[in-house]
């Protein structure tokens, strides 16, 4: 976690938003818990959200499934 | 100063009227009074398409102090929204930009689409919860501005209240219906920028008369004489002058620019200048048009971008420099005029100045329509109070 929460700023100050989606993406998997989890994964929507990147829709299906964005 | 002007003597016949007061070139008050009279509840002009050729590309731009954010959006149409996020007032876009997704707030990051809905309120209900009872996004999308875009020109009106673009403007598109049809920017080379110490009014005042033409541009002298130009004067919707002699730009070996397709043949030695009210001066001829959007950053000072547009988009780039260098020669001898008309402003026994009743026609038409936008503004908010 200690590598990821590195990468993660490196790609903050690269202003690399694909290498922040997976990494945002990453840091969700590896989460403890449900909350933990689809803080990450809103990090890594908004990015993806951000670039139309193609992990877009499913990153917000997976926050969805969590009742954490609107179903519509 | 008083920041109620006298404004009666300018609406006489021209031959008895007086120019605006000073007060119109150099009070912020009466400026700022302008603003909402003049600028913000008709169709002023704001910039030009060309500035957001493709998909995603946003320009963020200052119109009268109020951020606003031009914006082609997934569907190819312009919008124009105020640049200001939904949540704390963030500036959203500081630079121009391509938005590849979403337009991402760079405080807290809500999201919106290039259409302007708002589409994701991160952690707005707490971390991870992205939604909240008391936030519906459906009525938080940006604030737009209704926009239309004629002869490439991104109009906009602000008070939101105004007739329809082609209502308000029915009668110039029907003049000038033989240039409805695609302009092509001639791109970097084909804009130009001026920076002017002077009101905004004045650019357009002298933009309407053939007048001065003679004496300020003496290079027209040897082929286009001032008994050779003609008066444009739509009450309260344009104004402007036309020249019977148009001649074409030639390159070295006697080529000219191609044609705009199926146009009269008026055009084939006409040429016409109109400023559209407020802020926008057009020009048409039979190979090229041009828009100068004025943009007003003060009592006394103006920015002039220019942009120039062609029948074809494959038009010689050495012919284009050319026309450009012309046009930002006769453009720049303009300067000292409106410059010194502006300084001339600071003289308080000037009384805004007679009108030639045979040559100022348009310019007089001009600061009628003033005059009556002012006047009706002021019935208004006096009513209103």
């Amino acid at each position: 976690m200690i590598k990821l929460d590195a990468q993660l700023l490196a790609a903050h100050a690269a202003h690399d938003g694909n290498a922040l989606v997976t990494l945002y993406a990453q840091a969700a998997d590896n989460a403890p818990d449900t909350d933990s989890a689809c803080f990450y994964l809103t990090h890594a929507y908004v990015f993806a959200l951000e670039l139309g990147h193609a992990d877009t829709d499913t990153l917000r299906a997976r926050l969805v499934k969590h009742g954490r964005e609107p179903s519509d | 100063m008083d920041h109620v002007t006298n404004i009666d003597a300018v609406q006489r016949p021209i031959s008895q009227a007086n120019g605006l007061p000073n007060a119109h070139y150099i009070d912020p008050a009466i400026f700022d009074e302008e603003k909402h009279a003049l600028l913000f509840s008709g169709w002023a002009g704001l910039g030009v398409a060309a500035d957001i050729p493709d998909v995603g590309d946003a320009v963020p731009v200052t119109f009268l102090g109020m951020p606003l954010l031009m914006v082609r959006d997934k569907s190819g149409a312009v919008r124009v929204f105020q640049n200001t996020c939904r949540h704390r007032g963030m500036i959203l876009v500081e630079e121009p930009r391509k938005i590849e997704g979403a337009i991402r707030c760079p405080y807290h990051s809500w999201c919106y689409s290039t259409d302007g809905k708002l589409v994701s309120t991160p952690h707005v209900g707490g971390p991870g919860q992205n939604t909240h009872d008391g936030i519906d996004r459906a009525l938080l999308g940006l604030f737009e501005i209704r926009a239309h875009v004629w002869m490439d020109v991104i109009w906009i009106n602000v008070s939101g209240d105004a007739p329809a673009f082609e209502i308000a403007n029915a009668d110039l598109m029907a003049r000038w219906a033989d240039f409805d049809k695609p302009l092509f920017h001639g791109g970097a080379d084909s804009t130009f920028q001026l920076e002017i110490n002077c009101n905004w009014k004045l650019a357009v005042e002298n933009y309407c008369e053939s007048y001065h033409l003679p004496w300020v541009h003496p290079g027209l002298n040897s082929y286009s004489r001032l008994e050779d130009h003609y008066h444009i004067e739509k009450p309260d919707t344009y104004a402007g002058q036309g020249t019977l002699v148009y001649r074409q730009l030639a390159g070295e070996n006697g080529e000219v620019f191609p044609d705009f397709a199926d146009i009269s043949d008026k055009w084939d030695t006409a040429a016409e200048y109109i400023t559209a009210f407020p802020n926008v001066l057009l020009g048409v001829h039979r190979d090229h048009t041009f828009a100068i959007v004025l943009v007003p950053e003060g009592p006394e000072k103006t920015v002039e971008n220019i942009h120039l547009y062609y029948a074809t988009d494959d038009t010689d780039k050495a012919m284009r420099a050319k026309n450009t260098r012309q046009w930002k020669e006769v453009f720049s001898e303009d300067v000292f005029v409106v410059e010194g008309m502006q300084r001339g402003r600071h003289g308080p026994k000037f009384d805004g100045g007679r009108f030639s009743p045979a040559m100022d026609g348009p310019t007089h038409l001009f600061h009628a329509w003033v005059a009556a936008r002012v006047a009706q503004h002021r019935a208004t908010k006096h009513a209103a109070e």
